[in-house]
């Protein structure tokens, strides 16, 4: 079985984690966001991914060397030259999606992240024998969103409507779909939006049928989602009674800490903080609500909530980060510094507090 | 002393990435050193000056950008001047002094009688023959350019005191908390190759230092507060300061313009300088036009082979226009660099800011800045490929590329 995974382009929103490494490969929950997808998708059996990409391709093949001998998956990347919008790629990669089996397709967005109830789209793509199978999920500001009406008993699509004024439904497209070969055939090779043009045009012929996505969903395009989506991530993992996450009297809540990582005495973590590889939280440090990631040194008697720590940077002596700041990668915050919603490029020294919220280039 | 066997090697310090975040957006694309300034790479205004020293055999840029970032430079610059441009890459910074000493087999390698060293950052009007001569003529290790600046502005710089009449220099002494000296270094220097035994001098000394360290004295732990590796020598604080007072250094003063290009939005200002020398240089760069069969230009401009300006446009003063560009109906530029592959469209304004390389303006867009060289926000600043809307209009503000705006905004940075 096929999928492909539509990248996109130049991850800006999570600036400035995306200044240093493609957007599909910067680290959610010690993992690169792709990951999460491509393993999702190996456990269900599909054999090939195709990733449809437009910018830094050479990046992306050389990360994907590696996950395929890791996880026996073929991996390729369908390159646009121009961007083609949600449903080009499609058109695109059509010789990589079909293949003599007939045999449906996934189409993921890099983007979400989500519990992937793969198997169970699958038996519902069968059940109601339609042409494509979406995943919605429930809101609760759906007009921010692209609402999907449903028919409510069988699922079938009646129509999309874009940021309703009006409450039309709760239901918002999730970003993962299950399309039979012949829905390619309506996709041109130019700039189409696929929630725009084809699955109307599929839902008018009444062979689009969506299934309510199990357990939670986020598009972690942008840095305060990103913190959500990592307690609801780690939230699913307790209840999956996950051994990953770690235990222990400086632990509260959910955490997640790499093997490789080093954590001092005296420290409190949690709740939802993920703690990448070769890490080093010295003694005396709090952490809550916060992702840090590979390499990151957390000097003694830190406190840190509510923000990203990218690659290889440092937090000094006594200093204090908060409030959505991001430090992208090679940050390094000076000690007893104060940061209150900092967002900081890479490769930059922070010797002055940050104490109302601002770019520092 | 005026042999004509006296040949003269000149080396441009472009630092390196680290250094460049202050240039950023436009350092995302480009590495400073070859930002153009009046539409010709800032190293560039450099390399073109040392060609009027006479016997210049050799031109070195130092740094520690990788060598594929200089590559296509140098072999067209060298081409161009006729003189032969090379990049040398250090492994890691090591100073201003550190990196000649690194160096130094390359540098001496024609046996030149005198070595020029300039820092890429600076705008100047290069009197390099004439500091040549004085040097020549006051016979120490060395003869620093320098400017008058006022009180307030020379503790941004290196201070240093001169004697009147003998131009010797007495005093020097890096950013001073208190006023020195209105005089201050540009950070342009011609030696002779005595200035290698200097730098070895200091090396061999901390040596020493190093090994005698089971006593700790104050120097040793100011180093160690202020982490810099043992090999990491600068020269106007390691090497000029001690030599001040020792009939070594001279001092030659210029009255023309000098600026340092510490911020993205100093090189509108540091274009108009270069612009405005073009005029006694070269003359033939300047664009110009009456609004007939060509746009109309106000003031300084240059445009670019390459690029297309409709005629009724109007352009300047201190506009550059880089390759490829296209310049609709209408157009108003004032007070900007528009870099290649831009394209303006119809009636759009654009006043005090840098419009970055492929980037796209639409109808009646409007970028601008106050034009305040010295605050962060007052040149607005578009990275690379930003499209700003029909309409839209973008205030004070710096882009990140590949941006669209379709919203109009003040005061932003955009990431």
């Amino acid at each position: 079985m096929k999928a492909l995974i539509l990248v996109g382009g130049f991850g800006t929103r999570l600036r400035p984690l995306t200044l240093s490494v493609p957007k599909p490969l910067v680290d959610f929950a010690n993992k690169p966001m792709i990951l999460h997808q491509i393993e999702a998708l190996k456990a269900i059996g599909v054999t090939e991914v195709v990733l449809a990409i437009n910018y830094q391709p050479e990046v992306m093949l050389n990360f994907l060397k590696d996950f395929e001998t890791k996880l026996e998956i073929k991996i390729t990347c369908s390159q646009e030259t121009e961007p083609l919008g949600t449903a080009g790629p499609l058109a695109l990669a059509r010789d990589k999606l079909i293949d003599k089996s007939g045999e449906p397709f996934f189409v993921l967005n890099s983007d979400v992240i989500s519990e992937y109830p793969l198997k169970e789209m699958i038996e519902f793509h069968k059940s109601h024998g339609g042409e494509a199978s979406i995943m919605v999920t429930k809101v609760d500001e759906p007009s921010k969103y692209g609402v999907v009406v449903t028919e409510e008993s069988t699922g079938k699509v009646e129509r999309f409507v874009e940021k309703p004024k009006l409450f039309v439904g709760n239901k918002i497209n999730a970003g993962i779909y299950l399309l039979n070969p012949s829905v390619l055939d309506r996709i041109q090779l130019r700039p189409t939006s696929i929630e725009k043009e084809v699955f109307p045009e599929i839902a008018a012929k009444g062979k689009l049928y969506a299934m309510v996505l199990p357990g939670f969903w986020m598009d972690i395009g942008q840095p305060r989602d990103y913190i959500t989506g990592l307690r609801l991530y780690l939230d699913s993992l307790r209840k999956k009674a996950s051994p990953k996450l770690a235990s222990g009297t400086h632990i509260i809540g959910n955490v997640l800490v790499d093997e490789s990582a080093k954590i001092g005495e005296g420290c409190l973590i949690g709740p939802d903080v993920a703690i990448g590889p070769d890490c080093v939280v010295e003694p005396g440090v709090r952490l809550s609500c916060c992702t840090v990631m590979r390499g990151v040194r957390i000097k003694k008697h830190a406190c840190i909530s509510s923000s990203i720590i990218g690659w290889h940077s440092t937090v000094g002596q006594w200093a204090r980060v908060e409030n959505m700041t991001i430090l992208g990668e090679d940050v390094h915050v000076c000690d007893e510094i104060y940061s209150n919603g900092g967002v900081v490029l890479p490769h930059k020294e922070i010797k002055s507090s940050i104490l109302k919220p601002e770019i520092v280039m | 002393m005026d042999s004509v066997d006296e040949k003269v090697v000149a080396v441009i310090l472009v630092a390196g990435p680290s250094k460049g975040t202050r240039f950023r957006p436009l350092s995302f694309n480009t590495p400073e050193p070859l930002f153009p300034l009046a539409g010709q790479p800032m190293v560039h205004h450099h390399i073109s000056a040392c060609k009027k020293i006479p016997n210049l055999v050799q031109v070195f840029l130092i740094g520690y950008y990788d060598e594929r970032e200089f590559a296509l430079y140098c072999s067209s610059v060298s081409n161009e001047l006729k003189v032969p441009v090379r990049y040398l890459k250090e492994d890691k910074p090591h100073g201003s002094a550190g990196s000649l000493y690194y160096f130094r087999d390359r540098i001496m390698e024609e046996t030149p009688s005198h070595i020029f060293l300039l820092n890429f950052d600076v705008c100047c009007n290069f009197p390099l023959p004439e500091m040549l001569e004085a040097h020549k003529a006051y016979g120490g290790i060395g003869t620093l350019l320098v400017i008058k600046v006022s009180a307030e502005s020379a503790s941004l710089f290196g201070e240093l005191v001169a004697d009147p009449t003998s131009q010797e220099v007495l005093h020097y002494t890096e950013k001073p908390e208190t006023f020195v000296s209105n005089l201050i270094n540009c950070g342009i220097y011609v030696f002779t190759p005595n200035i290698f035994s200097v730098i070895h001098e200091v090396y061999r000394l901390r040596e020493e230092k190093a090994y005698t360290r089971h006593v700790p004295n104050y120097e040793s732990q100011q180093f160690a507060i202020r982490s810099l590796p043992t090999d990491f020598v600068r020269l106007d604080q390691d090497i000029l300061s001690p030599l001040a007072g020792k009939k070594q250094l001279y001092t030659y003063e210029t009255t023309e313009f000098w600026e340092q290009i510490k911020t993205p939005g100093m090189s509108i200002k540091c274009s108009a300088l270069y612009l405005s020398r073009f005029r006694s240089t070269s003359p033939h760069l300047l664009a110009s036009g009456d609004g007939n069969r060509s746009a109309s230009v106000v003031g300084d401009v240059y445009v670019h082979p390459s690029a297309r300006v409709h005629p009724t446009a109007k352009i300047g003063p201190n506009v550059s226009i880089s390759a490829n560009v296209r310049i609709a109906p209408g157009v108003r530029l004032k007070n900007c660099i528009v870099l290649d592959d831009v394209e303006i469209m119809e009636n759009a304004v654009v006043v005090n800011a840098i419009v970055g390389w492929k980037s796209s303006l639409g109808r009646w867009s409007r970028v601008q800045a106050n034009g305040d060289y010295d605050t962060k926000l007052g040149i607005t600043i578009l990275g690379e490929s930003v499209t700003v809307e029909d309409e839209v209009v973008v205030i004070n503000s710096i882009v990140l590329p590949n941006k669209v705006l379709n919203l109009s905004m003040q005061e932003e940075i955009i990431l």
